[in-house]
């Protein structure tokens, strides 16, 4: 009976990377179906693909906020200068790092973007009620920015002040994720109770 | 699983019902998750995942409400789209007010000391593991790898008797009992004992769950083209969101980025293999020594690096573990021949 039970525990810990990310196998899927609540419960349902399949361009989340009075703030997630300590900066960059993951390129297909808002706009919705609730702004633009990851020539030209090779070099690429507002949640969208709803941001333009 | 150390009338270790007459990998089986081993390795993991975890745990109380509140980055009725409801729960999906969601994030830390001090250990690690896996769940935005290992190191210490030694435990059982103090005599009575059944079954799964998360790491990583070229360790150095350390110095030095990402996708495939024979298991664990603390010391990810240097020290062999300690401070050494290490080779 252990040795079953070390059996099952064993397939929990093996299917979740082979189900998960994609590229996957239809039998790894099939196979952890009847897992999943253990897996769920074990908090075993990781990929563990670290800096895999090739380690990319890192990602922040600029936002531009505007106060009540007037006052225009500006901040990045994450922020290395304020986000201490460092494990609370790391916390903090997953938040782009993920989200980057689910927003296409700023020129991908119109019908592909669409499509993708549905998944990745309430969580940047989200992340935006959260900055106008904590510096109390009346609007806040966000940015996804991907940061020019730069190749070795890249840093010896710059060290030897040459001008930079290929024309795109050191320039980060930014995708608008629009402008929002707070507003108060429309209707409770969980069990929580409506009053305990946190205030809802909305999109009032400038995104994609 | 709460069997005690027990070995046969030679000395030979029991298994789960395997007899001579059983087919060779039923009996290869029950040796090596069944021989009653040395919990010595266990504790030193329960020490430093107790401490990775409070100090994680200290890091959430810092800004909770962003984390864990019903608004903050990821409002709990959105939380489903960033993992698996209704599998993946979390006490924080239960809690109405910042005093309860307060209260249970230094509940989780005060178990992360008591865990690492070897206090109510059994309870305290299941204390800890709830807290862990209430909060990776509730804020699924802002985990990484870090979690995912305090998480695998959790269940063993759940599992298998990790306050056998070197904790207040076991120094309380002493007290009562009059036995060995933080050194294992596995026939003799009292609730705690470092030489068991299920210290070997905890130490198993961690490190067999080690050698998976190596294996689809590196397997991973064969999918990138820039781990083939030699250049990706350069990815990682050349991040500015990373980057702890400036090591863009080594643009000038191509070869040697091609040697480190190669060895290092190498020794990451290969993990699973050479860390079981005794012969490769110290370049195994040395090469994960390095590579983690330079990710740490390199890319800002300390934690994540020490909480995988944790989970490598269940294949430090028990007597390993007990000539260091010794060598360090006065922890009674004490032998005893019949138990196991896990590892093989």
């Amino acid at each position: 009976m252990v040795s079953l039970g070390l059996a099952v525990h064993l397939a929990a810990v093996v299917l979740p990377p082979l189900a998960s990310p994609p590229p996957a196998s239809l039998l790894a899927n099939q196979l952890i179906q009847p897992l999943r609540p253990y897996v769920g419960l074990l908090y075993l349902w990781h990929g563990y693909r670290f800096f895999a399949p090739d380690p990319g361009p890192g990602h922040s989340l600029r936002w531009s906020l505007v106060t009540a009075e007037g006052v225009i703030l500006d901040g990045s997630i994450p922020d290395a200068d304020s986000d201490w300590p460092r494990l609370m900066y790391h916390r903090r960059f997953m938040i782009p790092e993920k989200l980057s993951g689910m927003i296409p390129p700023i020129d991908a297909p119109e019908e592909i973007r669409r499509e993708a808002r549905l998944d990745w706009g309430p969580l940047v919705e989200a992340v935006a009620a959260e900055l106008l609730s904590r510096y109390q702004g009346v609007t806040v633009s966000l940015d996804m920015v991907e940061h020019y990851l730069p190749t070795p020539g890249d840093i010896i030209d710059r060290r030897e002040n040459r001008p930079a090779a290929a024309p795109d070099a050191w320039r980060d690429r930014v995708t608008p994720l629009g402008t929002y507002a707070l507003t108060t949640a429309a209707e409770p969208a969980s069990s929580e109770p409506a009053s305990s709803l946190p205030p809802a941001a909305l999109d009032v333009g400038g995104g994609r | 699983m709460s069997q005690r150390g027990n070995t046969g009338p030679s000395g030979t270790p029991h298994g789960q019902g395997a007899t001579a007459a059983s087919p060779g990998w039923v009996r290869s089986w029950d040796r090596f998750w069944f021989t009653p081993a040395d919990a010595y390795p266990l504790a030193m993991v329960r020490i430093g995942t107790g401490l990775l975890l409070a100090w994680a745990s200290f890091v959430w109380l810092l800004d909770i409400e962003a984390f864990f509140g019903p608004g903050g980055w990821l409002p709990s009725h959105e939380v489903w789209r960033m993992n698996d409801q209704p599998w993946q729960w979390s006490w924080y999906f239960a809690t109405s007010s910042s005093a309860v969601r307060m209260a249970l994030g230094i509940l989780t830390m005060i178990a992360g000391l008591t865990l690492a001090a070897g206090m109510a250990t059994r309870l305290s690690a299941v204390v800890a593991f709830a807290g862990l896996v209430s909060a990776a769940n509730r804020a699924p935005l802002n985990v990484f790898g870090f979690d995912d290992t305090l998480g695998m190191l959790l269940i063993s210490l759940v599992i298998g008797p990790a306050g056998a030694c070197l904790s207040i435990d076991r120094w309380l059982q002493g007290r009562l009992y009059g036995s060995g103090r933080g050194g294992q005599q596995p026939e003799q009575g009292g609730p705690l004992q470092s030489g068991s059944v299920s210290a070997n079954v905890a130490l198993r799964l961690l490190q067999c769950h080690l050698c998976v998360v190596y294996f689809f790491s590196g397997a991973g990583k064969l999918l990138g083209a820039s781990w083939w070229e030699g250049t990706a360790l350069w990815g990682a150095a050349a991040n500015g969101q990373y980057r702890t350390l400036d090591l863009t110095w080594m643009a000038d030095m191509p070869l040697l980025i091609n040697a480190l990402t190669l060895t290092t996708l190498f020794w990451e495939v290969a993990y699973a293999a050479i860390v079981w024979p005794r012969l490769t298991r110290p370049w195994a664990i040395g090469m994960g020594v390095a590579v983690h603390l330079g990710i740490g010391l390199a890319m800002g990810m300390m934690e994540f690096g020490l909480a995988m240097i944790v989970a490598n020290m269940a294949f430090v062999p028990a007597a390993t573990w007990r000539r260091w300690t010794a060598a360090i401070g006065p922890v009674r050494v004490e032998q005893v021949v019949e138990l196991s290490s896990p590892g093989v080779g």
